[in-house]
């Protein structure tokens, strides 16, 4: 399967450790180079996961936030990149529970779809709008933690290795969670069983 | 599920990568704004001066200069044209004065209106980074702004403006108040190109070149 693949160790360009040490200091400068270096990653999750791009705003620069505030409890055991996803993850959760006035998905499907057809790649087939929808609405209805590991892995292109350590379990935990999801999507789908078998 | 069965269902995955709460482009992504927001909660002491008021402050730096140098300059007696005068560094925290430069200053002592208003525009400037940083300037600053330009441009079209020194100081004056006029009625953005002409303006008239020769001829005097 091709995905898009934005593996948390492409972050890895610059000596973190001396960044972070700088950032402690005080230095607002290699605040924004540790920013620089993650924050499309966060801001493409935080998108990922609220379907929002206010909400995506707003949860990047809590996130950076709630980072920079506690940095001085980060002990480098996992890589930085690892620990700010974790705090995406965990604020997206949080104020999604609060926020959870499930709007109806304004994406303009249409729009999407032309702006990148499925069809035509690699010998790929048309995919139905109305399936389109009905998946992305299916998605949508998951647990959140199965939702979370299904957008993280098939989506974004994050291993089960990475995934586990922003989600603080054992791989073997991520890849079950990412089976029960594709599971429960299939059996979402299941109407359109027909509809994809043909 | 047959093989081919669950390739379709890759594929609509494939495809939802695509679609699905598909984000913008990086160039698309708030990323600045975003980094504002989280410099002014995560760094509130520490923040640090932009090239914008990098610049302004090499202009209240030449404001002041001079200015010190004309008040100096009125008390001595049968000093050379070369007066040693005092540069704020208005980037460190206390703005000590620090003589850095040397201004090339004419025999005779300004008129006190003209010292005066020299002063003012020092205070402005200076002012200027924080009331930025704080957001728009508010009106009475931008009043005050407007004043100063219409000063600047009489005293170049009156005796002061004779000057060379002086001229030369009151055009690049003139180019920085009008840009910091300009600010009022900008957005963010375009807000941002203006700066950019600043800087290009400033590099044109060899602002920082005069600053460095200036320094250099302090330092070897030293």
């Amino acid at each position: 399967m091709t995905r898009t693949a934005f593996a948390l160790q492409t972050t890895e360009k610059v000596n973190e450790p001396e960044l972070i040490a700088r950032v402690l200091a005080g230095d607002r400068l290699a605040g924004r180079e540790l920013y620089d270096a993650h924050a499309p990653r966060v801001f493409r999750l935080a998108y990922r996961l609220t379907g929002d791009a206010e909400l995506a705003r707003e949860f990047t620069q809590d996130t950076f936030v709630r980072a920079f505030h506690r940095l001085a409890d980060f002990r480098g055991d996992a890589a930085f990149s690892t620990w700010i996803h974790r705090i995406t993850v965990t604020v997206v959760a949080n104020a999604m529970r609060k926020v959870r006035r499930l709007r109806e998905r304004e994406t303009d499907l249409t729009d999407l779809d032309s702006a990148h057809p499925a069809s035509g790649r690699d010998g790929a087939r048309r995919i139905d709008p109305d399936l389109r929808e009905r998946l992305a609405k299916a998605i949508d209805a998951l647990p959140e933690i199965y939702r979370t590991t299904l957008i993280m892995h098939d989506l974004e292109g994050y291993t089960h290795t990475e995934i586990a350590g922003v989600l603080g379990v054992a791989e073997g935990t991520c890849k079950s969670r990412l089976s029960a999801a594709r599971a429960q999507l299939r059996a979402a789908l299941a109407d359109f069983a027909k509809e994809y078998e043909s | 599920m047959t093989d081919d069965n669950h390739d379709r269902f890759d594929e609509l995955l494939e495809d939802a990568a695509r679609t699905y709460n598909r984000p913008p482009d990086e160039r698309q992504m708030p990323l600045d704004e975003i980094w504002k927001a989280v410099e002014a909660q995560a760094f509130p002491a520490a923040r640090q001066p932009s090239r914008y008021a990098q610049w302004l402050r090499i202009a209240a730096a030449l404001v002041i200069g001079v200015g010190i140098g004309r008040l100096s300059l009125s008390t001595a007696v049968g000093r050379a044209t070369t007066t040693r005068v005092a540069v704020i560094d208005t980037t460190s925290a206390t703005a000590t004065p620090t003589p850095v430069a040397v201004v090339p200053l004419p025999a005779q002592p300004l008129d006190p209106a003209t010292s005066r208003y020299l002063g003012q525009a020092a205070a402005l400037l200076i002012a200027l980074p924080s009331e930025t940083s704080a957001g728009r300037p508010d009106q009475p600053f931008m009043k005050r702004a407007n004043e100063l330009l219409l000063t600047t441009r009489l005293l170049l079209d009156s005796q002061s403006g004779s000057d060379p020194a002086l001229r030369n100081l009151l055009d690049d004056l003139e180019l920085v108040l009008v840009q910091v006029v300009r600010l009022e009625k900008e957005r963010d953005r375009s807000r941002r190109t203006e700066l950019e002409l600043i800087q290009q303006a400033l590099d044109q008239r060899d602002v920082i070149p005069r600053l460095r020769t200036a320094a250099s001829e302090y330092a070897a005097d030293d």
